[in-house]
């Protein structure tokens, strides 16, 4: 319905309206890349703008110039070839910033952005190529099939296709296997490595995405305007794309369009209804703006579309579970081979050393509890062998391959999959994607069959992977929930159906039991010996003694970052150091 | 370039580095307590100077009818939430008397007797107290309601603030500039060299509100407070620190810097109502090179942010800027290398 | 999906808005706000003293900021045309935003007079320009007084320093086009920002290169830093502005280290110096006379005066085209158009117009006089 509302908008508005739709549909293009850069993936970028400039000013100067260099001359055939033009300009610029910038942690981020931003708006000024900060004239209308998009009406069409293909793709990237990748860099970074995500690789594609968008915005905008000068590119207006995302609701899709039609079309408001309040001779545009703005995030400071969604509840899918045929699964080890082995590992923080000489073995087929008072370095061992620490000395072996220095992605890679002590979770995601993000390793569809969802096979079949694991750990009927609205313990268990979607040889549990009630705890330890018997290796960091004592098939103790017993769990109880590094000293 | 022209250059990068480096300590400091990156810092950079130069042209600025006007709206907030709670009555006094009673005696100064023809330092007193109320007020209008809100739409709010306020700046002031007089209009001559009395000023009390600040931070009672919320906020709180005493006060504090850096400028450079946000953002620049958390980095940081520009526009005055904001990159690579990045903190 | 619905409920709100029909429009956008508010205020001023009827019509004004940015303009422009149907656009401020509305304006068929001084406005070898018409004098007749004073001055070097943006860049380029043909050498060429808080770096090039002469590109008050910071680095050579900086704040701002600095400017600017058998000091001092009486004594600047002009051409040009259509109809715009064009001897504070179908400015060597700054003043030289 909104659909052919948007279709016959232009033949009933007046002009204008369809002027100022143009206008927001341009906007949201570039907020809807920030949607999905800062709103989605977290990295806040003050640099858009830039982008747009540089699609602008690649099919400003391809179609203007009067002598080209002959490489360039067959771009300047078509505007249509110099948006190609345009796109792998920006591509390229983003991917050498990527590089540099997408390093950069923290709030190191921004101010890169904000410097290459600043950088690249200076550069357009001063390039007399690029008709320096007067500006390009002369900017050719678009024209398809021979017709000349000329009339605003035209261009209206072409712009909201294409921002709607942009929302349409954009919806289907975030959700595929590569989205919830995505998703997951905010908050979950160190997770999604050692679910065998590639974090690096997934911050790029949000940032090369977002920086085409802008690209396309930035070409449209040219021949819109057929006008370019460097103020449309600088800080101020990349700073007021970031307003325009957030103000929407930098989480959410249409939030971009929201934010971009509440910005333009309060301007023009205020720009006419304030001359009437406080006379003409004032300029109160842009502090009333300031004022409303500051009102909107005080009433709503997650955007306006969260609002607008909870006041026209949308039809939720049914949602049923997911099918889909098995995925392939890697070759199981025979029971009794050494799967995980480390030798001697020493780990140093400064002067602290926090595990000295640890070694321990485990084998296909059994269960390794490694029990120890707080403070003990388990965990320190469990980021060792995992891949999220590299040790100071000494080795670790996977499958008979050494692993240490390797990072987490790698690990995950060959087979070991891993939960976490403080669960790490995305709360809002439903349990049933985050369990699908554990099998991300085993598909490989890519952005692009993501993007028009020409994956939707092998999404079936990880989805239906997800379901299986969910059922195996008795959450089904929590399946559709959002994680974060699960008790605290069955959080772990979710942690637990997530490790094993990836079909790991070794299994990594820290601490799956605390939070658990004792039927639940029942559950878990009969799964644990069923994954046991089907062959798979499990390594228990554990504090509660009956539930270690009453699965493991061995128990390595620790104290003080060493090992200081090993052996059967009846053995590990009598042993004269183990009671005294838990009860402390009897004389 | 000769070692006089180099002397010269690094003399005036030093001098604006100091600048830099207040208003990047007043960000850290404010970001640190309050998650909140205050881009209108450089707001009161203008504010202060401005306020100080309409003085001297007789005029009353425009910041005594924002200062009454917020004072106002707060107070009828805090009779709201007054008449909904029992008690608390001291509470509301206080509140009444600063934000009603304090903006009404300095209008009745400024109004009534002409603070242009007292001694310059008065003025500055005069300025300041007229400015400096303004940083908590914001905070209590504006981000006392969004404490626990992501660092990102705090951000965002603070974009908004910056804008209604270089609004009202072009409002209260005009868009032209203004300068006041030096507070010393002695200069000394070091070799080839000649250094004025105002560079000696503006790099003297920077040094002191350095000093002060640490001080202040590391002796005071109240200075510890906000050492601890800007540790740990909930842990503070736990401790009987208040999250918002401790907002108000770091606001109060940036304020503070900010106007006195603008009343120092002033005399050797032209202030405009929308100086403060490229001088804010070099702060900003020079703050996260001091990783939003380190104030002697930041400092650092500003220094070479100054040097960096005054030798570029000596060398290519046009790509000063590219020159600038190109070179961060490498520092910010250098920095985000030897940082440990603690993921979980982020929002 | 009802987001979409939420321009839709703004332009409900905006048609609410809409105006009558009968009157003439006309249509103004300029830089009230963004960096050049120190040039657009003044003109903002200058449309609320305009005459409410010309020619017995009740005349419209519809005065919009853009903010100094291009984007704005334009969107400002298609706003005027489309929306309150303007006979005629004013605008904009500065040369970027005037350059980008002349799509809008020619492809709408609406006569255009623009307030920035670039002489590529109106250059005719774009067909769109038949349309665009401007009122400040061109930066190259501007330069020629300058290149002209100092070779009468018997300086051989100049350097030159400009704002980073398109008045500093239109400048240079003129200004070096006819140095170089006059033998003028230029020895720097340097740039800042308008709200830059030190320029010694650029100063000390400057001095490095001693020249005879500086010439400071600049408008307002941000073109007193670099000549404030050359003197006091010890720079004792002569010193050039442009027309940009003729306003009072310059001179509270600058001092006495404006003392003996030369400038180009618009008659307008010393009316009361004119001697009486110029006919441009009647009407500058008019304007003069009208503005301080609502703004304060001193507040004149030469920019509003450029608003003032396009006024003056209007009540020119209007009743002519009036005789030929209706208000509001398309033939009515190309009247206007055609009596813009035909508009001969018009006597404006700044100058003399005649225009024709090769000039759209139409000023001559009456539109610009040389100033010197002297005793905190503006001084006719002779």
């Amino acid at each position: 319905m909104l659909l052919a509302l948007l279709a016959i908008g232009p033949l009933v508005l007046p002009e204008f309206y369809v002027t100022l739709l143009n206008y927001i549909g341009l906007y949201a293009l570039v907020a809807l890349g920030l949607v999905l850069l800062t709103g989605v993936g977290g990295l806040t970028s003050f640099g858009q703008a830039a982008f747009v400039g540089l699609g602008a000013y690649t099919t400003g100067y391809l179609t203007t110039a009067e002598e080209l260099p002959a490489v360039l001359s067959w771009f300047a055939v078509s505007p249509w070839l110099t948006l190609v033009a345009g796109l792998l300009v920006t591509l390229a610029v983003a991917g050498v910033l990527g590089l540099l910038t997408l390093r950069l942690s923290g709030h190191y981020l921004p101010l890169g952005t904000l410097a290459w931003g600043m950088s690249l708006y200076f550069l357009f000024g001063n390039v007399s190529f690029l008709g320096g900060h007067t500006g390009m004239t002369g900017i050719p209308p678009l024209s398809l099939f021979g017709f000349e998009l000329r009339d605003g009406r035209h261009l209206y069409y072409l712009i909201w296709l294409i921002l709607l293909a942009a929302v349409w793709m954009t919806q289907n990237l975030l959700d595929s296997r590569e989205g919830r990748a995505i998703r997951a860099l905010k908050g979950g970074g160190i997770m999604a490595e050692a679910m065998g995500v590639d974090t690096a690789r997934s911050r790029m594609i949000i940032f090369l995405v977002a920086a085409a968008f802008a690209a396309i915005s930035g070409w449209l905008y040219a021949h819109m305007q057929r006008f370019v000068n460097p103020t449309p590119f600088s800080l101020h207006i990349g700073i007021e794309y970031l307003f325009m995302a957030v103000i929407g609701g930098a989480g959410y899709v249409w939030g971009a369009l929201v934010g971009a039609g509440l910005i333009t079309v309060l301007k023009q408001w205020l720009q006419d209804l304030l001359p009437r309040v406080f006379g003409a001779s004032g300029n109160f545009e842009i502090i009333v703006f300031g004022l409303l703005m500051i009102f909107v995030f005080h009433r709503a400071r997650d955007g306006i579309w969260p609002l607008l969604a909870r006041a026209v509840p949308i039809k939720r899918p049914a949602r049923a579970v997911p099918t889909g045929e098995p995925l392939a699964r890697r070759e199981r080890p025979p029971p009794g081979t050494t799967l995980l082995e480390v030798k001697d590992a020493v780990k140093k923080f400064g002067g602290l050393v926090a595990n000295n000489k640890m070694s321990l073995e485990v084998r296909a087929g059994e269960i390794l509890a490694l029990i120890g008072p707080n403070g003990a370095g388990k965990s320190t061992l469990f980021n060792l062998v995992t891949g999220v620490d590299p040790p100071t000395s000494g080795e670790v072996s996977f499958l008979g391959e050494r692993v240490d220095g390797c990072c987490s992605r790698e690990i995950a890679r060959r087979g070991m999959s891993r939960t976490f002590q403080h669960v790490r979770l995305l709360p809002a995601m439903s349990v049933l994607e985050n369990v699908a993000i554990g099998a991300h390793q085993r598909g490989s569809a890519g952005v692009a069959a993501a993007a028009v969802h020409g994956e939707r096979g092998e999404e079936a079949r990880l989805l239906a992977e997800a379901a299986r694991q969910i059922e195996r750990v008795g959450l089904t009927e929590y399946m559709f929930d959002a994680a974060g609205s699960l008790a605290l313990g069955q959080q772990r268990i979710v942690e637990i159906a997530r490790a094993l979607s990836s079909d790991p040889s070794l299994l990594l549990l820290d601490e799956p039991a605390a939070g658990l009630r004792y039927l639940e705890k029942e559950t878990l330890a009969d799964l644990l010996r069923k994954l046991r018997d089907e062959g798979m290796g499990i390594l228990l960091v554990e504090h509660d003694m009956d539930f270690v004592m009453g699965l493991a098939d061995r128990v390595v103790v620790m104290e003080f970052g060493e090992k200081i017993a090993e052996g059967l769990p009846e053995q590990v109880q009598c042993n004269p150091a183990v009671i005294e590094a838990y009860l402390g000293g009897v004389d | 370039m000769d070692l006089q022209i180099a002397l010269l250059l690094a003399q005036d990068g030093v001098v604006n580095g100091a600048i830099y480096a207040l208003l990047a300590l007043a960000l850290v400091l404010v970001f640190a307590v309050t998650r909140v990156i205050f881009i209108p810092q450089g707001e009161f950079v203008a504010f202060g100077a401005l306020t100080l130069a309409s003085f001297q042209t007789a005029k009353v600025p425009g910041t005594l009818w924002l200062l009454i006007g917020m004072g106002a709206v707060i107070s009828i907030i805090e009779l709201a939430a007054a008449s909904r709670r029992r008690g608390g009555r001291r509470r509301l006094t206080l509140a009444l008397g600063w934000n009603l009673a304090y903006p009404a005696v300095l209008a009745a100064i400024v109004l009534l007797a002409k603070p242009g023809q007292w001694p310059l330092a008065v003025q500055v007193v005069l300025a300041m107290a007229l400015v400096v109320p303004l940083g908590p007020m914001i905070y209590r209008l504006v981000y006392q309601p969004l404490a626990s809100a992501s660092v990102l739409v705090l951000l965002i709010v603070s974009v908004a603030v910056h804008l209604a306020l270089v609004g009202l700046g072009l409002l209260f002031f005009g868009a032209e500039g203004s300068r006041t007089p030096a507070f010393s209009e002695a200069s000394f001559s070091l070799g080839d060299v000649t250094v004025t009395g105002q560079t000696l000023w503006v790099i003297g009390a920077s040094l002191l509100l350095i000093v002060g600040l640490y001080i202040f931070f590391e002796r005071s009672l109240w200075g510890k407070a906000l050492r601890a919320t800007a540790i740990n906020r909930v842990g503070a709180q736990l401790m009987g620190i208040s999250t918002t005493q401790a907002g108000k006060l770091c606001f109060l504090l940036a304020a503070a810097i900010g106007a006195m850096s603008g009343i120092l400028v002033a005399p050797i450079t032209t202030i405009y109502y929308d100086t403060g946000f490229l001088v804010g953002l070099k702060g900003f620049v020079a703050a996260i090179v001091g990783g939003m958390i380190s104030y002697p980095l930041a400092a650092a940081g500003a220094i070479l942010v100054g040097l960096l520009e005054s030798f570029s526009s000596f060398w290519a005055s046009a790509f000063k800027e590219v020159i600038v904001f190109t070179m961060i990159i490498p520092v910010l690579l250098w920095r985000s290398m030897t940082t440990r990045h603690v993921e979980e903190e982020e929002e | 999906m009802n987001k979409k619905l939420k321009p839709l409920v703004g332009c409900v709100i905006m048609a609410l808005a809409g105006t009558s029909q009968a009157d003439i429009n006309v249509g103004v956008t300029l830089s009230a706000t963004g960096p050049a508010a120190s040039l657009g205020i003044p003109e903002k001023n200058t449309f609320a003293l305009m005459p409410t009827s010309i020619g017995g019509q009740k005349i419209n004004y519809i005065v919009l900021d853009d903010a100094s940015d291009t984007t704005s303009a334009v969107k400002n422009t298609r706003k005027l045309i489309t929306e309150n149907q303007v006979d005629v656009v004013v605008g904009s401020t500065i040369t970027p935003n005037s350059l980008a509305m002349i799509d809008v304006a020619a492809e709408a068929e609406t006569p255009m007079i623009s307030m920035a001084a670039s002489a590529r406005i109106v250059d005719m070898a774009n067909p769109k320009v038949k349309w665009v018409f401007k009122t400040p004098q061109n930066d190259v007749q501007m330069s020629t007084a300058i290149v002209e004073h100092m070779l009468n001055n018997k300086i051989q070097t100049v350097a030159f320093i400009g704002f980073s943006d398109a008045y500093g860049e239109g400048w240079y380029q003129e200004f070096a086009k006819i140095a170089e043909a006059r033998k003028l050498k230029i020895v720097a060429n340097e740039r800042y920002n308008r709200a830059d808080t030190s320029v010694t770096g650029q100063a000390l090039k400057i001095i490095s290169t001693k020249p005879d002469a500086v010439l400071v590109a600049g408008s307002g008050t941000p073109a007193a830093l670099p000549q404030k910071t050359l003197k006091e680095k010890g720079y004792k050579g002569a010193f050039y502005q442009t027309h940009g900086v003729a306003n009072m704040d310059f001179l509270r701002v600058c001092g006495k280290d404006c003392e003996g600095t030369f400038l180009p400017a618009g008659p307008v600017l010393v009316a009361g110096q004119l001697p009486d058998s110029n006919p441009i000091k009647k009407v500058a001092m008019d304007y003069t006379t009208k503005y301080e009486a609502a703004h304060g004594k001193g507040t004149t600047s030469t920019f509003g005066a450029h608003a003032w002009d396009a006024g003056i051409l209007l009540q020119n040009a209007i009743p002519v085209a009036l005789k030929k259509a209706q208000p509001g109809s398309k033939e009515f715009r190309a009247a206007l158009r055609d009596a813009l064009e035909g508009l001969k001897n018009v006597t404006v504070s700044h100058g003399i117009v005649n225009m024709s179908a090769q000039d759209h400015l139409g000023f001559d060597q009456r539109a610009r006089v040389m100033v010197e700054i002297k005793d905190g003043g503006w001084k006719l030289v002779q």
